[in-house]
């Protein structure tokens, strides 16, 4: 049988720092071969070479057989390769006939876009995906993430794609619109459509997959038939070593309730959370995407300051209105969008790890610089952040040392409660390794750890106690030693909804 | 974005009317805002809808909806240009210049659009290639041609333009040419950004360059290209104004520029780029004109006029920004 | 890396005016004359006065386009309250500065409550501010100020003009604000990354309305200045003044982006600016060509720190 695409010896470099390093992979007709591994092991690069956006540095790429080199997008899009993106490459104020058709919209006798038999393609289309509720007319900008993504599959089909990359199309999706998407996944593998299908839901990889092949580092660890393998395995060959040994959770006495909630409520997102964290211990929150973890972190935190219930700290009922009144409180929170929130790229590492104690270090509002340097050099061997040296702009840092940095930031705010909200996302396994030390030795002192994670190994392997969100409720909690893949896994996806009505 | 599957399975059935209303919002806006003044105006002071006058108040604005135009689609790709004001009165001098050097009619109007063509495409070269942000390219260019401007004429007016040339001032059925301009260009540029291809790959890389990108459209060219265009515009709206007196001063109008970019705003225009139609500036431009006109027949002292407008902008676009936070 | 490319763009700039001093003395021997050069200060006050609050604008990442209006406003808030009100002198001189300040105080609730792109809200506040400039003047002038108030405009102290003795003490404290104090420090991160900032515990809209009521403040304080110099109050004063200072501004290297500038490069900005207008209408250029070359040097400089910037990306 003749592959619709074969990847050999396949290598990327940025600059001189190597993302992939000869992988070999194809697609065949009608199968969904899934990719997986963890963030950083190459697979979004691997993606993108496919789709045309970037060109690798070595091997060979061939499409049915034939040797091909794609300088764009379209010319992939031209040997029938598509790809729905994970950030959604759609036109917010355009409709969804055109979000669908741009590009390639149908064209009527003077070379004008024929407005109707587009409205016309995008009904059919959209029909064929069994989405018969949306309007081919509405503005992109107005619909739900689930509706988004059956516009970027329906784009993707459009152009009678025979190769379909989907990157975690179901990161942010409810059950319900999960499953409604396996369900387009099948349609189009029966069609004969071959799918690269890229995710971190074992159940769902289990449920969909024919093939799976397994990325580490830049490099392939292996493919496998789904019978031949079960979760365990998997884990291993995504984490490349036993897992006790990665992550190295420390046994700590744990101390007074530091941190409590009591029915937290932020509008709509955050309704009834009640939890508590103790010192020295780290609570693990899991959920999916839009579940509310974040939500609740920033409620915490002051960014979004809550609308209904209580947070008490050392057994004392306090209000957050802002994050500088969440910091005298003793509360660092390190965001999940570290080049968005958590750091300031263009400036020096200097500058930005004193952002949060301006108003500490500086007397009559002057800024001491001595102490500036001091605090970021000894920032800088305490978290062994690879760098020239305190002037260097973070930008220009690896992922793993920029998040170090925004670690040391909030470090020097001497923080009793640690909120770390995807601590290890982008950066790859070693600074991973440094971060969970880090994380026992701050909670060996006496901190307080919150960590959000989407990366259930890592919840599994650091949480003293797991907390399992959806849709802005806690529905589970779960002591360490009855956490295992399946049950923290069902928790997450099992929608709250669900859950009443079952009851 | 929280998400529930009930929202997701919600029909979606909304009138025609609606759909329209929801596509056209502001230029809806803007139009019952002109019907307003209009009617009011009107019933005290009847004169004011007199043939004379309302030739006046559409004619009179109608080089700046031709320049508009152009504006429109710069800002719905996400740039500016600040420099429109001093391009127009260079144009309108260039095109003065040949007519009472003697050439042909058709010299002086169609040189002025080429060289507009020619500085808008320098300026997109600049702003696409080069990345310097438009604001900063045209503002370099404000002073280039307003001190040309004056350096070349010496602030001298230019008079004795043969009535050939005053195109401005012809007439059709007694409408003012400026009229017939206006109108059709706008119709024009509407149908050509709806239905041309070109025209639509503005609207998408206003909206998102990266998506774009991904769909084959090349950014830069396509900025050079509506730069390019936008100096077209410029260039028509240049003759429209140097033609419209027996004379051509040296100057603009005080701040024509942001007059231009007022009246895209109000028009619908996100300065974000990616959403507004054209229809919707040459409105606001004719509504500039009945709002001025108005204070007149009201007996307003016109000194206020500017008051009003700002009034006006801030008006428009908090509305808009009170609108787009409801929809997040 | 940032600090040695502030560095760079300040030594193009500063070589660019050591070879624009000499050559307008070249051209010209008046040029070097104490008079000619004391004189060119009191020219660049009321520019250099606004390009100092709108270089905190621009660091920001927004713009105040609203300057000139706020300019006319106040000159024409002075010339009211002092002669159609009876107001005393001096204190008609406060509250056409406090008028400024409000206007920049409104500018900035604008930009912060409604998250208007700072262009288009100035872009408002500029008409509406010069309309009520126009409304309330009538475009009558106000004259016959007493011959005090003409010290703060065509007086000297210490054989210095009087006004650059404000603009300096202004861009020393500007400087120390933006270079050393906490303040500035914020200015910056907010210009380079609101939302990190927001997230660090900084008060984001705290500073921006700061700084727009700041800007306003300066722009009234230069118009108090420029009736000063002229004598006279009228409605138009200031128009077009907001392109002068934004070019000064960029010039100096503040990125309209916002995250990067110094109050150096603003300086530099200002006084290359200046020698070049006088240096050319000395040597017989006449006064509007000379923009012409402004408009060129502010595109090349532009052009060539983004060349040297890319490079080394």
């Amino acid at each position: 049988m003749t592959c619709l695409l074969e990847l050999s010896n396949i290598s990327k470099s940025f600059a001189s720092v190597r993302v992939l390093t000869g992988v070999n992979f194809d697609v065949r007709p009608g199968e969904v071969h899934a990719l997986m591994g963890e963030n950083g092991a190459g697979k979004s690069t691997m993606i993108k070479i496919v789709a045309g956006v970037l060109t690798p540095s070595g091997g060979e790429m061939r499409v049915n057989g034939e040797a091909v080199q794609f300088s764009s997008p379209k010319e992939a899009n031209a040997r029938g390769i598509a790809t729905v993106y994970q950030e959604m490459l759609l036109f917010p104020d355009l409709t969804v006939a055109e979000n669908i058709f741009l590009g390639h919209a149908p064209r009527g006798s003077v070379g004008h876009i024929d407005w109707r038999s587009m409205r016309a393609k995008a009904r059919v289309l959209l029909d064929s995906l069994d989405s018969p509720d949306l309007d081919v007319d509405a503005v992109v900008g107005t619909l739900s993430v689930a509706n988004r993504q059956r516009v970027e599959i329906a784009k993707a089909l459009s152009q009678d794609a025979r190769i379909v990359i989907m990157d975690e199309p179901t990161a942010a999706l409810a059950e319900t619109d999960a499953k409604r998407l396996l369900d387009i996944v099948r349609r189009l593998r029966d069609r004969g459509v071959g799918i690269i299908y890229v995710s971190h839901r074992m159940a769902e990889i289990f449920a969909i997959a024919d093939r799976i092949t397994v990325l580490r580092d830049g490099v392939m660890i292996g493919t496998r038939n789904r019978d031949e393998v079960d979760q365990p395995t998997l884990v291993s060959m995504m984490v490349g070593r036993d897992i006790a040994q990665l992550y190295p959770k420390a046994e700590v006495t744990l101390g007074d309730v530091l941190l409590e909630t009591r029915d937290l409520c932020c509008n709509e997102r955050v309704r009834n959370v009640s939890l508590s964290v103790r010192a020295g211990e780290i609570v693990g929150i899991a959920g999916l995407i839009g579940a509310g973890r974040t939500e609740l972190a920033l409620t915490m935190f002051g960014i979004t300051p809550a609308t209904a219930g209580e947070i008490r700290i050392g057994g004392e009922a306090v209000t957050i209105r802002s994050p500088r009144e969440a910091r005298d409180l003793g509360i660092a929170y390190i965001p999940e969008d570290r080049g968005r929130q958590g750091l300031v790229k263009a400036q020096t590492i200097r500058e930005n790890i004193i952002h949060p104690i301006l108003d500490r270090i500086s007397r009559y509002f002057l800024v001491s610089l001595r102490k500036e340097r001091s605090l970021a050099v000894q920032s800088i061997k305490q978290l062994s952040i690879r760098t020239w040296g305190a002037d260097q702009i973070a930008g220009q840092l690896s992922g793993g040392n920029q998040q170090k940095v925004v670690v040391a930031k909030w470090l020097g705010t001497k923080p009793r409660i640690l909120i770390m909200d995807e601590p290890t996302r982008g950066i790859d396994v070693g600074a991973k390794a440094e971060i969970y030390t880090l994380m026992g030795e701050l909670a060996r002192d006496g901190i307080a750890i919150i960590m959000i994670s989407s990366e259930l190994p890592e919840v599994l392997g650091m949480s003293d106690r797991i907390m399992v969100m959806n849709e802005g409720k806690l529905v589970a909690e779960i002591p360490r030693a009855e956490a295992t893949l399946e049950s923290v896994g069902a928790a997450m996806t099992h929608s709250a909804r669900h859950q009443e009505i079952e009851r | 974005m929280s998400h529930s599957p009930s929202q997701a399975l919600r029909p979606m059935s909304s009138s025609a009317l609606l759909k329209f209303i929801r596509a056209y919002g502001q230029e809806t806006a803007v139009l019952l805002s002109l019907l307003v003044i209009v009617v009011v105006v009107s019933l005290i002071n009847p004169n004011y809808l007199g043939p004379a006058n309302i030739n006046n108040m559409v004619a009179g604005n109608a080089y700046i909806a031709v320049a508009a135009i152009g504006m429109t689609m710069i800002i719905l790709l996400g740039h500016i240009d600040v420099a429109i004001g001093a391009l127009i009165g260079v144009l309108a001098s260039i095109a003065g210049t040949l007519a009472v050097s003697g050439y042909p009619v058709w010299v002086c109007w169609l040189v002025p659009v080429l060289v507009g063509v020619f500085i808008e495409a320098v300026v997109g070269v600049l702003v696409a290639y080069a990345r310097i942000p438009a604001i900063v390219v045209t503002l370099g260019v404000v002073s280039i041609l307003k001190g040309g401007l004056i350096t070349v004429t010496q602030g001298v007016w230019i008079s004795n333009l043969p009535p050939e040339f005053l195109i401005a001032q012809f007439r059709l059925f007694g409408i003012p040419s400026p009229v017939y301009f206006m109108i059709l260009l706008t119709i024009a540029a509407g149908v050509w950004m709806r239905y041309a291809p070109f025209g639509r790959a503005i609207y998408a890389v206003g909206g998102n360059v990266e998506a774009a990108r991904t769909v084959g459209i090349r950014p830069e060219r396509l900025t050079v290209g509506v730069f390019a265009l936008h100096g077209m515009f410029a260039g028509i709206a240049a003759v429209l104004f140097g033609t419209q007196l027996q004379v051509i001063q040296s100057t603009v109008p005080n701040n024509l520029e942001l007059t231009i970019i007022t009246a895209s705003v109000i028009g619908g225009v996100s300065i974000i780029g990616g959403r507004g139609t054209v229809y919707g500036s040459t409105l606001a431009a004719i509504f500039f004109s009945a709002v001025s006109s108005a204070l007149v027949f009201l007996n307003i002292s016109a000194y206020w006029l500017r008051a009003v407008l700002g009034v006006l902008i801030l008006a428009t676009v908090l509305a808009d920004a009170m609108r787009r936070r409801q929809i997040h | 890396m940032l600090s040695r490319y502030v560095f760079r763009h300040e030594t193009i700039l500063a070589l660019l005016l050591v070879l624009a001093l000499a050559l307008s003395a070249n051209l010209s021997d008046r040029f070097f004359t104490v008079d000619n050069l004391l004189n060119q200060g009191r020219m660049l006050t009321e520019v250099g006065i606004i390009a100092i609050a709108m270089t905190f604008v621009i660091i920001t990442g927004g713009i105040d386009l609203s300057v000139g209006s706020i300019l006319g406003l106040s000159a024409i808030t002075l010339g009211v309250v002092w002669k159609t009100l009876g107001v005393p002198l001096p204190l008609a001189m406060v509250v056409a500065v406090l008028a400024g300040a409000v206007c920049g105080a409104v500018n900035g609730v604008i930009i912060i409550k409604s998250r208007m792109p700072p262009m288009i809200a100035t872009l408002g506040t500029l008409a509406l501010y010069r309309g009520l400039a126009e409304g309330i003047s009538q475009a009558r002038s106000v004259r016959g100020y007493p011959e005090w108030f003409f010290v703060l405009g065509q007086g000297e102290f210490f054989g210095v003009p009087t006004q650059l003795w404000v603009f300096g003490l202004l861009v020393v404290v500007a400087a120390i604000i933006l270079g050393y104090m906490t303040f500035g420090r914020v200015t910056y991160a907010v210009g380079a990354n609101e939302t990190a900032a927001r997230f660090s515990g900084m008060n984001v809209d705290r500073a921006k309305l700061l700084i727009y009521t700041a800007s306003g403040s300066m722009a009234a304080l230069a118009a108090v200045i420029f009736v000063s110099r002229v004598s006279t109050t009228r409605s138009d004063m200031g128009m077009g003044i907001e392109m002068d200072a934004i070019s000064a501004v960029v010039l100096g290297g503040t990125s309209i982006f916002g995250g990067r500038g110094t109050m150096i490069g603003t300086l530099l900005g200002i006084l290359l600016i200046q020698t070049m207008k006088n240096g050319l209408t000395l040597a017989g250029v006449k006064g509007d060509g000379t923009i012409i070359v402004i408009g060129s040097i502010l595109i090349l400089t532009i052009l060539i720190s983004n060349l040297v910037n890319r490079k080394r990306d």
